[in-house]
């Protein structure tokens, strides 16, 4: 039994006697925090969020959720530590729900309560460090929002038609709308992240693979939880896109391979949209550490 | 609806489930049909089944209240509904033709084009929470308030209690999904004149029989694809140890001379963005196929000739407007169609043929149909 499962243990207050080593703390509680950023201000459904995209066009939020993974701890000589995640609406042991929606202005339809950080349990230490992941594991994904408990009991962050969830669902209404190709205008512009062309077992009735992931795993070397924060930035995420026009397939991405717009939305994000994997591991132009707010 | 007759109904209601076994189905199959898979977290019972018949025919399963599974899938039109494509709860247009449902329950995958979807529960997520487009539309928002309806129907707490009695609160949506999968599962025609011919209890004419005949040939072609007891190519049954699940192009759309099929109807490839699966569709069941017009994903062939001509062409040459491009020479097209040329006879007798796979039982049995009529 390893360090970090010993202490994984303690914090669920069973079975001390078994771990092979000493232990003279008990875990301590962590949260980490999160902010979603729009030209360097809170992004909320409340306010405008200025200008967005290459067009540069006004823009207010729609929605914004996301969900995380294997959220770790990185320890001073190196160790990662996984976060014990404390069961709740927001979290249960596998994955975390972040809302920065409230279901107000132009966000209507979305839900009243929001959710900025994630909460567990952690050996006392000295940590320096952060590693998680923006996704749903895949033995989660697949699940019925009917069935599962919080927080993926979120119909908006079903996907049916994948067969999964949404990881993430980002989206703003541009001044205007955004002009498709048809001659028709979309009130909202969306960003959908998921993982895409998902094969089922009719043997089985369970959906058993996907060819492209897309998970984004994150990692902050350097990352204070007391002091810091993962911060989610739509200006960087939309930088490379006109959020004015869509030029076909889905309104923005989707996730759709050869949607145009998804080019420029993967790249930001830091994932390649043929194959599904980080185009470099630990990184995404999109997400930075920031100051805890 | 007056009291005294809600009373009366509940209690004749009651009286016929307490007669019911809470566990087991009797499926009554032919023996050249075998028994459907059914998930092991939900097995069939009667009382699910006549709790699924409440709620695919009550629009209050709706978030405005407006519709009901039944308003896309009409038993007496084999429960498909007759248009090219349907219209959502809020007033928007579905991608795609509504399908029957008849003997769904052996479906691989569903959907048009879909090899995630491998479970009518998950499958029904779609019309019931989907918003590209709106069909049901129940959303976080709206749950609550349509399971509430649920609950103040009086007919509910009961039926809900008798299909799930192992649960503490079974009025749930996992439990609405649960009882309509149970009661698609029940809707099966394997009783039709063809059936019936195999069994040796009735004859086919001989036209039907020229086109029974032309259809399992290799003249023909259609068996690849329609070959199965259920007249299709992706079959899971109880004892299913392994299932294939193809998808064919066939040959409607070239758009851009590449094979291209237009957005967002261009099959499997809309889900997988693999160039090979660019059009490529799931053969639908034929039977009860004289009643499920029009054809095709996208209702795009009105009647069953012009589905034989389409065949009878190898595909389809579209010459004007933006769908132009010669299906035909897709090359993503599956290699078995082929320019067959069909006689004007032999259109006939495969018509003939298609026609005597109906099952008029379907139709008509009032186990399938709407329990809240004569209320």
């Amino acid at each position: 039994m390893n360090t970090s499962k010993c202490f994984g243990l303690l914090a669920s207050a069973a079975l001390v006697g078994a771990c092979s080593h000493p232990v003279t703390h008990e875990a301590q509680s962590q949260s980490i925090a999160f902010e979603l950023l729009a030209n360097g201000q809170s992004a909320r459904c409340s306010a405008p969020l200025g200008p967005l995209g290459r067009d540069q066009i006004p823009a207010q939020l729609h929605d914004a959720r996301f969900y995380v993974q294997d959220v770790v701890l990185i320890a001073k000589d190196g160790r990662h530590v996984p976060l014990q995640l404390t069961t709740s609406d927001w979290q249960n042991a596998n994955v975390a729900l972040l809302d920065f929606e409230d279901g107000s202005g132009q966000c209507v339809g979305g839900t009243p309560e929001t959710n900025h950080e994630v909460r567990g349990s952690i050996p006392p230490g000295d940590y320096v460090g952060l590693a998680l992941t923006l996704g749903v594991p895949p033995g989660l994904n697949h699940t019925s929002t009917e069935l599962e408990p919080p927080p993926l009991d979120i119909a908006a962050m079903g996907w049916s038609w994948q067969a999964g969830r949404k990881f993430a669902k980002l989206e703003v209404d541009p001044q205007g709308g955004a002009a498709k190709v048809d001659g028709s205008r979309s009130a909202t512009w969306y960003v959908h992240l998921g993982s895409t062309g998902c094969t089922g077992n009719p043997v089985t009735g369970e959906t058993v693979s996907c060819l492209r992931g897309n998970r984004l795993p994150l990692l902050f070397e350097r990352f204070d939880p007391r002091q810091d924060a993962v911060v989610v930035d739509l200006s960087a995420l939309l930088a490379g896109s006109d959020i004015g026009r869509d030029q076909g397939m889905a309104v923005g991405c989707m996730s759709g391979p050869d949607d145009p717009e998804c080019g420029p939305v993967f790249e930001r994000l830091g994932l390649s949209l043929q194959s599904g994997e980080p185009l470099q591991p630990g990184h995404s132009p999109s997400v930075a550490r920031g100051a805890r707010p | 609806m007056k009291l005294g007759r809600i009373c009366c109904g509940l209690a004749g209601l009651l009286l016929s489930l307490s007669g019911m076994a809470v566990e087991g189905w009797d499926w009554q199959l032919p023996s050249h049909v075998p028994e459907p898979r059914v998930p092991q977290d939900n097995p069939m019972s009667a009382a699910k089944v006549e709790l699924g018949r409440h709620l695919f025919y009550d629009p209050r399963l709706s978030g405005n209240g407006t519709q009901s599974c039944a308003t896309c899938h009409v038993q007496e039109q084999a429960f498909s509904d007759g248009k090219v494509l349907s219209t959502g709860s809020t007033g928007e247009t579905t991608h795609r033709n509504a399908p029957g449902l008849a003997n769904v329950a052996w479906h691989a995958t569903y959907n048009w084009a879909n090899p995630a979807i491998v479970t009518l529960e998950r499958q029904m997520e779609v019309p019931l929470f989907g918003d590209d487009p709106v069909e049901m539309g129940i959303t976080d928002g709206n749950r609550a308030q349509v399971l509430q309806r649920l609950r103040d129907e009086p007919l509910y707490p009961p039926l809900f209690t008798a299909a799930f009695p192992e649960q503490d609160e079974p009025l749930s949506m996992g439990s609405v999904i649960k009882a309509i999968a149970a009661f698609e599962r029940s809707l099966i025609a394997v009783d039709s004149r063809y059936d019936r011919y195999l069994q040796g209890q009735g004859g086919l004419t001989a036209s039907e029989l020229r086109g029974k005949d032309l259809f399992f040939s290799e003249k023909a072609e259609c068996h690849h694809c329609h070959g199965s007891f259920n007249f299709n190519d992706q079959v899971v049954h109880a004892r299913s140890r392994q299932v294939e699940m193809p998808f064919h192009n066939t040959g409607l759309y070239n758009l851009n001379g590449e094979g291209a099929y237009p957005f967002p109807n261009r099959g499997v490839f809309e889900l997988s963005g693999e160039p090979r699966d660019m059009g490529a569709f799931r053969a639908p069941s034929l039977r009860n196929v004289a009643l499920t017009a029009p054809y095709f994903h996208d209702g795009s062939a009105a009647t069953l000739r012009e589905v034989l001509g389409f065949y009878s062409q190898g595909g389809r040459n579209v010459e004007h407007g933006p769908r132009s491009g010669d299906g035909r020479l897709n090359p993503y097209k599956s290699g078995l169609i082929v320019r067959v040329g069909f006689s004007e006879q032999e259109i006939g007798d495969l018509l003939a043929f298609l026609e005597s796979l109906t099952d008029e039982s379907l139709l008509r049995k009032s186990a399938h149909s709407d329990p809240w009529q004569g209320d």
